[in-house]
């Protein structure tokens, strides 16, 4: 499953596209992504990790209307496949199964 | 006012960003900017200059191969449509560029097809790389002359003392009987024919295919003849079953057909059509058997892999040991057989050069012609450039790359040559049958592949040159300038322009003072007094009855009217024919080297050809003992340094001569040649031709009169006469076709660029009518517009000629310096040269210009 391979940060970010169906785009992404993580992130690694996704068939995305904000910029929607769906379920079924191996250990 | 993020940095990524990622990467980028502004802006702008950076990354940085890739076929129809227009819209250049690239290409083809035959003349042979004539040097007259021709005893002797030589033949070519003029005869047929005696490996050296015959074996028996199908067929009227059947030769020896050859091939520079062998010559003609007499031809075919230089070190000395003289100062040495033909001219032993010259001079003069209408196409576009100014703009704003337009215009430039192309060849074939009467050969222009590509290939490359300059210059305009409707017509352009109509012109001067020196100096070789009166003079041979009874012969036809005098004579008075060296007289020095030319004639030549003898007397018969006396010519007396040359005698191989007379010095060879010594003898026997001096006026009556007398008196024989002036002429026919080959060039020269000069001439006029209206209705006068407008041109032409004539000078001084006697140099021809360049000019640029200062204001000023 190599191409369906998917990264750590690009979990992340693949989640919150799903988390925010229909209103994903970079900054939104940015900002709820600090706030949970506690930590900076940089804008440029979203848009690398949301092309490479975007390349792989997790995610789509599509322009939204010009408005006042940005200079008149478009704003560029993510939303989430189904392959996109199925590698994630994938992925948390792949932890949560394993996570449920582990023995009950006592650390003292 | 709404905070702005840093400007570099924003240019930075818009310059290497993707574009398709461009919008969303600036907005986020802009969206977060916004945010940071708010808290601190020296933050903000700091944080978006880093992120830019950030994207700078492989993902991010777009391609630079800006490129797009575009259907090819759609792209060839869209320029195919815009060439199509273009052509229509502009009709004129279309047609300026059309008839001077036609013309161009088919000068340029009919070239080629020339070239490329003399190059393959006598390459045709099997053995071509081993095939090589025996050559001499001598040392002669303070100096080497190179001779072409050697002993009948060479062949021989080669083939038995070099081990080297696989076959030799000597040949005794057929231009020793004035190519057609053997007789040859079947029962009543008779027929005059060239032939030629030959060893008998001639075709085991020489391929010429036999259709009847073996090559070993045609010529071993020295009663064979072996003659051409076309022979056949006039003396049989069949090329089959006539091996064995009997010819008789001149009436007097009778050969057997021992076989039948095909024709010989155009491209072969000997051409015969009968072969005897050269035994039965040594019974007829002893003195070829003489290692002292020179005159056959010796070829030789050495086995592959000899090393030349070692053989021809070793063939230096040869005739030495085979006489046992050291004196001798003879060295024979071996010259490709195939290259003689371009590479003929010695001077002083080493080879300088031939015809080989002529196909330089107008490779040089096609290559000229190309060009000149390569650059009517390039100015035309270049000038029109402005028309097509919106069309660049536009496609450059739409995406157009400066490949796309470059391939655009080199595409119309190209399909312009290829329409050429088509046309061109039509004017080749059409011209052909005139252009061979021209060349003197036999060039076809078929559908065979060399010419073809050939064909193909200067048309490309005429489109590549034609196209190159306005591909560049028309596909750099900056879309935006254009648009705005400014061309910053840049003074590098307005010169180059200037510069190649300069070219053009300096090409065509060049031509015109080539070919006027040309003109004149064979003019002035044809109109030269000879020393003689070569006017209304016929010769015929001394054949048949005519050998024994020719004092009787010409006693009759003198009286026939119109005859003037008649005499018998060796010498052709046209080119070398005997010559001989070590004659002894009072005072000579021990090593003198002086050749001296020898005319045997008979009495009364002197008188037939019109020689004046400057001291003492002619031969006459009221003097006893004639055969003992000579008379030399001006340059022998100088030569020897005879102070009173009458009376004194002279010794020679002949035996003892009093000198009793001093003959004006007369041209005897071309004007090439330096006059050289020459003696009248004598001659009892050995006598070959009868001169006959007709009176002007009456040629046809006495020829006919004489062809009467001599058909009764010489039965079986044909009255087969020539004039001696013809045979003169035909010594300058190189000339005369270069001469007049290079007279059609340089008007084609000077029409294609006179072509585009009307082109540029029309356009500027076109241009500048505004400014003509203006100055109409301001007073101007017409001659006053007429001079403005021609002034540029006239600059330009003036300057070509400044360009012109010094290389024109040296042009024509190195083309003479092959004449020993030639014509001088004037000034006047150079400056007639430029004259007619100017006037030509003048003319065409007039046409346009007349017309333009005759218009009337009011039709170019009442638009806008």
């Amino acid at each position: 499953m190599i191409e369906h391979s998917l990264g750590e940060f690009e979990e992340l970010v693949l989640l919150m596209v799903a988390a925010f169906h229909d209103k994903a785009y970079g900054v939104l992404i940015l900002e709820n992504l600090e706030e949970k993580l506690g930590k900076k992130v940089n804008i440029s690694a979203i848009h690398v990790a949301l092309k490479r996704m975007e390349h792989k068939g997790f995610v789509t995305s599509g322009y939204g209307g010009i408005t006042k904000e940005r200079g008149g910029r478009r704003k560029k929607f993510y939303v989430i496949t189904a392959l996109g769906k199925k590698v994630l379920d994938h992925q948390y079924a792949l932890r949560t199964s394993i996570y449920q191996q582990i023995p009950k250990i006592s650390f003292g | 006012m709404k905070p702005h993020p840093p400007k570099y940095a924003l240019e930075f990524l818009r310059w290497f960003c993707r574009e398709d990622y461009l919008e969303e990467v600036e907005g986020d980028l802009m969206e977060l900017y916004d945010k940071y502004y708010k808290q601190s802006p020296a933050r903000a702008k700091w944080k978006f200059t880093w992120n830019v950076i950030l994207y700078f990354r492989p993902e991010f940085i777009k391609s630079f191969n800006s490129d797009q890739y575009i259907s090819p076929t759609a792209m060839f129809r869209h320029n195919f449509l815009l060439t199509y227009r273009t052509f229509k819209r502009y009709k004129t250049s279309f047609f300026i560029n059309l008839v001077g690239l036609s013309c161009g290409i088919a000068c340029a083809l009919l070239i080629y097809l020339w070239v490329n035959h003399e190059l393959d003349v006598d390459k045709f042979h099997e053995k071509d790389a081993w095939l090589y004539q025996v050559m001499e040097n001598w040392e002669a007259d303070g100096g080497i002359r190179t001779e072409f021709a050697t002993s009948g005893p060479m062949a021989e002797a080669l083939i038995e003392e070099m081990p080297e030589v696989e076959y030799t033949t000597a040949v005794a070519p057929s231009s020793w009987y004035g190519f057609s003029r053997l007789s040859l005869s079947v029962g009543e047929k008779n027929i005059k024919a060239a032939g030629q005696y030959v060893g008998k490996d001639y075709f085991n050296i020489f391929s010429y295919p036999l259709i009847y015959g073996n090559k070993n074996e045609v010529l071993s028996d020295k009663n064979s003849i072996v003659i051409s199908e076309k022979l056949a067929m006039k003396l049989f009227n069949t090329t089959e079953d006539i091996i064995g059947k009997v010819v008789a030769f001149q009436h007097e020896q009778e050969f057997m057909v021992s076989g039948v050859f095909k024709g010989i091939p155009h491209y072969s520079s000997t051409q015969f059509d009968f072969v005897l062998s050269f035994e039965i010559l040594k019974e007829t003609r002893p003195w070829v058997t003489s290692w002292g007499s020179t005159g056959p031809l010796v070829y030789l075919v050495l086995k592959e892999g000899t090393d030349i230089q070692q053989f021809n070190d070793k063939l230096k000395g040869f005739i030495k040991k085979v006489k046992h003289d050291e004196n001798n100062s003879r060295m024979p040495f071996l010259q490709r057989y195939s290259h003689h033909y371009l590479h003929g001219t010695y001077e002083n032993g080493v080879q300088t050069g031939g015809r080989i010259e002529y196909v330089r001079l107008f490779s040089f003069i096609a290559i000229s012609i190309l060009l000149i209408a390569c650059i009517n196409f390039m100015n035309l576009s270049t000038a029109r450039a402005s028309r097509r100014l919106k069309e660049i703009g536009i496609k450059k704003v739409v995406g157009a790359g400066r490949k796309t337009l470059i391939f655009q215009y080199m595409g119309e430039s190209i399909l312009m040559a290829f329409f050429s192309l088509i046309l061109a060849m039509l004017v080749v074939i059409l011209f052909l049958p005139h252009f061979n009467q021209i060349t003197g050969k036999e060039l076809t222009f078929g559908l065979e592949q060399k010419p073809i590509v050939s064909a193909l290939l200067i048309a490309f490359c005429s489109g590549v040159i034609a196209g190159s300059y306005p591909a560049l210059y028309l596909s750099g305009f900056k879309p935006l300038g254009i648009l705005k409707g400014k061309l910053n017509a840049s003074v590098w352009e307005f010169w180059t322009r200037q510069g190649l109509v300069v070219f053009q012109f300096t090409i065509s001067i060049i031509l015109i003072v080539s070919v006027w020196v040309v003109h004149r100096q064979i003019e002035f070789v044809q109109r030269q007094s000879f020393g003689y009166d070569r006017e209304n003079v016929i010769w015929f041979d001394i054949e048949g009855r005519l050998k024994e009874n020719t004092d009787t012969f010409l006693s009759e036809a003198k009286k026939i009217p119109g005859v003037i005098n008649a005499a018998a004579t060796s010498h052709s008075m046209i080119k070398h024919n005997w010559s001989m060296q070590g004659m002894e007289w009072e005072g000579r020095s021990p090593d003198d080297k002086t050749t001296f030319q020898i005319a045997g004639v008979g009495y009364d030549f002197i008188e037939t050809i019109g020689v004046e003898i400057k001291e003492g007397r002619s031969f006459s018969r009221d003097f006893g003992a004639e055969s003992e006396k000579i008379i030399f010519n001006e340059a022998a007396i100088e030569a020897m340094g005879l102070k009173n040359p009458i009376g004194s005698t002279v010794n020679l191989f002949m035996g003892k001569k009093e000198i009793i007379g001093v003959a004006k010095n007369f041209h005897f060879e071309s004007f090439h040649k330096e006059l050289k010594p020459l003696f009248f003898v004598l001659l009892p026997h050995g006598i070959n031709k009868i001169m006959v001096k007709i009176e002007a006026g009456k040629e046809k009556e006495t020829l006919e009169g004489l062809r009467n007398f001599y058909e009764t008196y010489n039965q079986g024989f044909i009255f087969d006469y020539r004039f001696l002036d013809d045979d003169y002429q035909a010594l300058y026919v190189v000339e005369q076709r270069v001469s007049t080959l290079a007279e059609y060039f340089t008007g084609i020269a000077i029409l294609i660029s006179c072509l585009g000069l009307f082109g540029l001439a029309t356009f500027t006029t076109e241009r500048r009518l505004k400014e003509i209206g203006i100055r109409k209705i301001l007073g101007s006068g017409e001659f006053r517009i007429v001079h403005l407008l021609s002034g540029d041109f006239t600059k330009m032409v003036l300057l070509a000629i400044l360009i012109a004539l010094p290389l024109s000078y040296f042009i024509a001084t190195w083309w003479l310096e092959s004449f020993a006697y030639r014509i001088g140099l004037k000034w006047w021809f150079f400056m007639g040269a430029g004259s007619i360049a100017l006037l030509i000019a003048w003319f065409t640029v007039g046409l346009q210009t007349v017309k333009a200062a005759r218009i009337n204001p009011i039709d170019c000023l009442k638009d806008e």
